[in-house]
């Protein structure tokens, strides 16, 4: 085989694949009427509009605590409730413990929750129940379910079976093999999940805010919706600090947990 | 005592794995059960406590203050309450690794306390106390404290028996406990074993010949499902190549190392 020959031979598995994605992509601008100088010109304006942002409004300062404040409890409730809840359900959908009608229904229902937005669950909850924290800290909580209780599941499924074996040998009932032999061995992943389901959480109450459980987000939106940008503009530094703050203590807790041996 | 009356287990493609074991432990009796890998040793002491289910046969436990019961044909719930008195002692330790020795010891126990109760792990003073004496049995009361997952494998077996001690079960049953253990750990292990035959029927699984010549007072071969010898526990080499064939070459090396059994 001649070097030519060789270098288009491996190349060539990548033209196709290529094509098709430049087609799709082009397909899906066509049909979302988004063009370059769209790109462009939204650019030069975005540029702008940051422009426009500064300086922040520093008076607007201490009203922003509290919204601030607000946001962070609502990530903190809906997580603490959202990993009980995915605790129980996760017990549920695990096969080394549940009956296996029980632990398939159970992860149907976690799948369709997975499937469902935070967001959309909120505007179902506003509802119902009207604006305010409540309806954010519940989305936020039957969220969590989605998620940590199919991981939490997930590692149960895979705790070592003798363990459990050894409680029933001695005659434990199955409550008394979940909280001596399950609970003690998925410890240390309900922890690791939870801090890091509560900094999505920080991320999503903001979202939720905006959409109408208040806190910061709602000031963001609010701020935007007066054209009062200078204010917008320090609603994103709070929201910055602390969506940056709650990452890196989410990430040193977690590191903490793994050097500490209890992730091994 | 415990009595074992014909049992049998079969693959679903009908191969054997148990086929016809009968024998009986009475108290004082330290009964070391012997064979070849596959030979249904473990399947039968799994039997014993109910953790499995042979397709025929009984095993019945007679203890001084109940009525004889067949444990392979009482209910989940009846079950669990009849092994609240079986002792087991693992392979595997079977430890729960981020709680300490000391409640590991208590889990022993677990079957015997209100559930509510067991559930906040709220054990009595009384209770704690028991369970460091057995700690104390095995010479581990000064561990205590510690997460069992820091131990060795000699001490995380000395807390399995602890455990089973705190228990206070009448019947014993020991799956390979000193498999993962090296010499000097084993015999500790089976020193500690011995003495408690004096106060209930001790059934153990084991790999060493030189080790149920030494400390038990009968063994039991199992081979292809059935038992072929039933006595003496210190053997003949010619009984050790009719129990384990082609696995003798391995134990003749050990007795060269350990000549501890009869020639």
């Amino acid at each position: 085989m001649r070097l030519k020959e060789f270098k288009f031979k491996r190349y060539r598995k990548f033209i196709l694949p290529s094509v098709i994605l430049l087609a799709v992509t082009e397909g899906a601008a066509i049909i979302c009427g988004a063009t370059f100088d769209d790109l462009f010109g939204g650019l030069g304006r975005g540029v702008l509009f940051l422009g426009n942002l500064f300086p922040p409004n520093w008076g607007a300062f201490p009203e922003m605590l509290d919204p601030a404040l607000k946001t962070i409890i609502i990530a903190f409730l809906g997580t603490l409730f959202g990993s009980l809840m995915s605790i129980f359900f996760a017990l549920l959908a695990a096969s080394n413990l549940a009956n296996p009608w029980v632990r398939n229904a159970t992860r149907f229902f976690i799948a369709v929750e997975r499937a469902i937005p935070e967001a959309v669950i909120l505007i179902l909850l506003i509802a119902a129940f009207g604006l305010g924290a409540m309806p954010g800290v519940v989305a936020l909580s039957l969220g969590c379910i989605g998620m940590l209780g199919k991981l939490l599941a997930d590692v149960i499924e895979g705790i070592d079976p003798l363990l459990i074996e050894s409680m029933e040998s001695v005659g434990g009932n199955k409550a008394q093999v979940i909280v001596f032999g399950v609970l003690p061995q998925i410890l240390p992943n309900i922890i690791s999940y939870t801090l890091f389901r509560f900094d999505i959480n920080i991320r999503l109450s903001v979202l939720l805010g905006a959409v109408g459980a208040g806190g910061i987000g709602y000031e963001l939106d609010y701020s935007f919706g007066m054209l009062d940008y200078h204010r917008a503009f320090t609603a994103m530094i709070f929201i910055i600090v602390i969506v940056f703050g709650t990452e890196r203590l989410s990430y040193y807790l977690r590191k903490k947990i793994k050097m500490e041996g209890a992730l091994t | 005592m415990i009595e074992v009356k014909n049992l049998t287990k079969s693959l679903p493609n009908g191969r054997k794995l148990l086929d016809g074991i009968s024998f009986k432990v009475k108290k004082g009796e330290f009964v070391g059960i012997l064979g070849p890998s596959g030979a249904g040793k473990t399947l039968t002491l799994r039997c014993l406590n109910g953790l499995l289910k042979p397709d025929s046969g009984s095993v019945i436990i007679k203890s001084e203050n109940s009525e004889p019961l067949d444990i392979c044909k009482i209910d989940k719930r009846e079950l669990r309450r009849v092994r609240q008195k079986i002792g087991v002692i693992f392979q595997g330790y079977h430890l729960v690794k981020r709680l300490s020795a000391l409640e590991n010891v208590m889990i022993g126990k677990l079957g015997q306390i209100n559930t509510f109760r067991s559930l906040f792990y709220g054990f009595t003073d009384a209770e704690a106390e028991d369970a460091l004496k057995a700690l104390d049995r095995v010479k581990m009361s000064q561990l205590a404290g510690m997460q069992t997952g820091s131990l060795s494998g000699g001490e995380m077996q000395r807390v399995a028996i602890a455990r089973a001690i705190f228990q206070s079960p009448t019947i014993l049953l020991a799956d390979e406990p000193i498999s993962n253990l090296d010499p000097s750990n084993a015999k500790t292990i089976m020193k500690m074993i011995k003495p408690l035959s004096e106060q209930m029927p001790v059934v153990g699984v084991f790999h060493q010949p030189e080790m149920t010549a030494k400390y038990c007072t009968r063994v039991i071969a199992i081979k292809e499902g059935k038992v072929i010898y039933d006595g003496d526990p210190k053997l003949s080499n010619k009984r050790l190549e009719e129990i384990y064939g082609e696995e003798l070459e391995l134990i003749e090396q050990q007795e060269h190392m350990m000549p501890l059994t009869a020639k």
